[in-house]
């Protein structure tokens, strides 16, 4: 496990008795960090709007849901798995809460109990697309493709044709309510960011994600059992799905079915440029916050200095295809096969 | 992929000399699920058998069957086209916008233009060894984000109506034009691929890519050419929508790639490539055609057919799925 580039750091650094297992700096770490850091001082160079102070908070706050969807996303990469379950899931518990809570539908009021199903249920979805994958050993982007599909169909149920719009004051009050000049929905991303760090790297269902894209043959044959931990996996992930739909209907005050719209494919932005991998067993949390942070700037700064807000997707597909042939070029020979 | 022998498991490894009764049955699926439904909506609807109701039902299967079709070429080349919808979207705003300026020839320059979009994507593919279905997805937000920008995210009407009028005519008073064309375009493909080696070419590529190159095929130019076709059918597609709803717009064809997606797998395409053609594929939209069609017939909410999708999704790729070839499923 000893790259050229962990020397590189060694040789700083005074080395302790045993071999660093890959904390380090290395520049394929370094990378997304710099890069955020130039991308905001070009932004911050050409348009004046964009560094203010208010502008900052505005970026964080509007990188809070795509924090909650790329955290969960970040795991089931790390497997070398994909999902792309996040719209359904997301439509699905951003309705179901909505019809939770206090709202104009129904005469529901179970506050934070109501977010708490609607969670459950993103989780349950989630282990659905995971045990496809593992007991139907379905290919996981196509499970994933399903489960949303099937997760926008429970949206569209429970929508019946009447926008449910919340009335709750909590809910409504995690947009708008500040703490520390941040709205309470960044906040609790950054609480799902180091639940994430934490449960990467002190669970063994963490480790076992990254071994699991490392080299899964290898941890079969040692006697792991994979199958649950990839279920738990997806399952997790599905949690996140859940509540970050639940924060888009709180910035909503109302459940939409295209609350997720999207999302999959920029959390996906997000973690490849943060510096995960697509074939597993390289990344994390902390690589997947700053792509959320850099893909965030980049949004909000094309928008200020005069870009149309309909080339953002262009921007995030022409990132993601350069970042993975970034990553993937230099093991060329390796991955002969791509499918 | 260095092949884990370690794990393959033996005994299933036996050439199996003829197939099961499961394979006969999973081989015949598309077909089998087609006469089903026909008879279940007919049962529950007799007015549903109808000449009329029929015509009507594949006009609107035709551009699902070129989508379809296209993207199955990528299928068996062991890939996926995410981007088809996107594309088609993206085709038919090119076509209004398109349509004063170059008039009768507009058809062929966006069939032109898509080929070429798809064959820039095979390329990206192929050179810089990117997942195809990351360069795919990529593709499907940049041409989203395209349309929108070119059509100021509204649809563009077509005036002129009598370059896509050959598509609204019906062939003998019966056949909607467009569904002959969709046949006509399975066929040619089909036709092409047998004639050529192409055919062998695609198979290997799909049940062994290392095999394939070795053995001297030209992998990566064979899939590029899968990339081109797909992308030449969303276009195809694309002129089809127009000449029904006189319109280009942005996110015109977006809701077709499940249903796309769905009809390659039905059709029994293995998802993991080699195995499946473009026949399957037209059965299969032919069926999700029907499903879509049917679903208000014996009054289940259309808000079922999402859910349903999903479910036949993972079902289908679950029963055609080659599980020789993955050892591990990501």
């Amino acid at each position: 496990m000893t790259s050229p580039a962990e020397a590189d750091a060694g040789s700083e650094v005074v080395n302790a008795g045993r071999p660093q297992p890959r904390r380090g700096i290395s520049l394929s770490d370094a990378g997304p960090p710099i890069a955020l850091v130039v991308i905001f001082g070009v932004f911050a160079v050409l348009s004046p709007d964009f560094r203010t102070l208010s502008n900052v908070q505005n970026v964080l706050d509007a990188a809070a849901v795509l924090a909650v969807v790329t955290c969960g996303i970040s795991f089931v990469l790390m497997m070398g798995s994909i999902d792309l379950s996040a719209p359904g899931i997301m439509g699905a518990s951003a309705i179901a809460v909505a019809l939770l809570v206090a709202n104009n539908r129904n005469d529901n009021d179970f506050g934070l109990f109501g977010v708490a199903v609607a969670v459950l249920l993103g989780a349950a979805l989630g282990c659905l697309s995971g045990l496809a994958l593992v007991v139907l050993k379905v290919p996981s982007f196509m499970t994933t493709l399903g489960i949303s599909a099937v997760g926008l169909g429970v949206a569209t149920l429970m929508f019946a044709g009447v926008q449910p719009n919340v009335t709750d004051p909590m809910l409504e009050g995690w947009a708008v309510e500040r703490f520390l000049g941040l709205a309470h929905l960044t906040w609790i991303a950054v609480a799902c960011v180091l639940v994430g760090v934490l449960v990467q790297r002190y669970s063994r269902l963490g480790r076992y994600a990254f071994a699991i894209g490392g080299a899964e043959e290898v941890l079969g044959l040692s006697g792991v059992r994979v199958a649950p931990y990839k279920v738990a996996v997806f399952t997790m992930a599905g949690a996140f799905y859940g509540l970050a739909g639940v924060l888009v209907t709180s910035q909503l005050s109302a459940g939409l079915v295209q609350a997720g719209k999207g999302y999959d494919f920029s959390a996906i932005t997000a973690a490849v440029v943060g510096g995960t991998l697509l074939t597993g067993g390289r990344g994390g949390i902390l690589h997947s916050a700053v792509g959320v942070l850099l893909v965030t700037v980049l949004t909000n700064g094309l928008v200020q200095v005069g870009v149309s807000p309909y080339w953002q997707g262009g921007v995030q597909g022409l990132i993601v295809v350069a970042a993975v042939a970034a990553a993937v070029l230099p093991q060329r020979r390796r991955n002969q096969v791509t499918k | 992929m260095s092949a884990p022998a370690l794990t393959s498991p033996a005994p299933d490894a036996v050439v199996p000399g003829r197939p099961t009764v499961g394979q006969r049955l999973t081989a015949f699926m598309p077909v089998i699920a087609l006469v089903v439904l026909l008879a279940a909506l007919t049962i529950a609807d007799p007015g549903f058998l109808t000449l009329s109701s029929l015509t009507a039902a594949v006009r609107t299967s035709a551009p699902l069957v070129v989508l379809a079709a296209g993207a199955t070429l990528v299928v068996l080349c062991g890939g996926i086209d995410l981007s088809i919808a996107a594309l088609c979207s993206l085709a038919t705003v090119f076509f209004a916008l398109w349509l004063p300026d170059l008039g009768g020839i507009t058809t062929v320059a966006i069939i032109a233009a898509t080929g070429a979009i798809g064959a820039l994507q095979g390329v990206a593919h192929v050179l810089f060894r990117i997942p195809s279905f990351i360069v795919t997805l990529g593709g499907m937000s940049i041409f989203t984000a395209v349309a929108l920008v070119i059509s100021d995210a509204g649809p563009v009407r077509v005036v002129d109506r009598d370059a896509t009028n050959w598509l609204t005519l019906y062939v003998g008073g019966v056949v909607p034009m467009a569904f002959v064309v969709a046949l006509v375009l399975v066929a040619a493909v089909s036709l092409v691929l047998r004639l050529t080696p192409l055919d062998s070419w695609i198979r290997a590529t799909g049940y062994s890519e290392s095999a394939a190159r070795l053995a001297g095929a030209p992998v990566d130019r064979v899939k590029i050419a899968a990339f081109t076709v797909s992308g030449a059918c969303a276009g195809l597609a694309a002129v089809m929508l127009v000449s029904r709803n006189f319109s280009g717009s942005p996110t015109m064809a977006d809701n077709l790639l499940l249903p796309a997606v769905a009809a390659i797998v039905v059709g029994g395409t293995a998802i993991t490539g080699g195995h499946g053609s473009l026949w399957r594929s037209l059965a299969g939209a032919l069926v999700v055609t029907l499903l879509r069609v049917g679903l208000p017939i014996v009054g289940v909410p259309s808000a079922y057919e999402q859910i349903l999708y999903g479910a036949i999704i993972v079902a289908a790729v679950a029963l055609t799925l080659d599980r020789s070839k993955v050892l591990i499923i990501k």
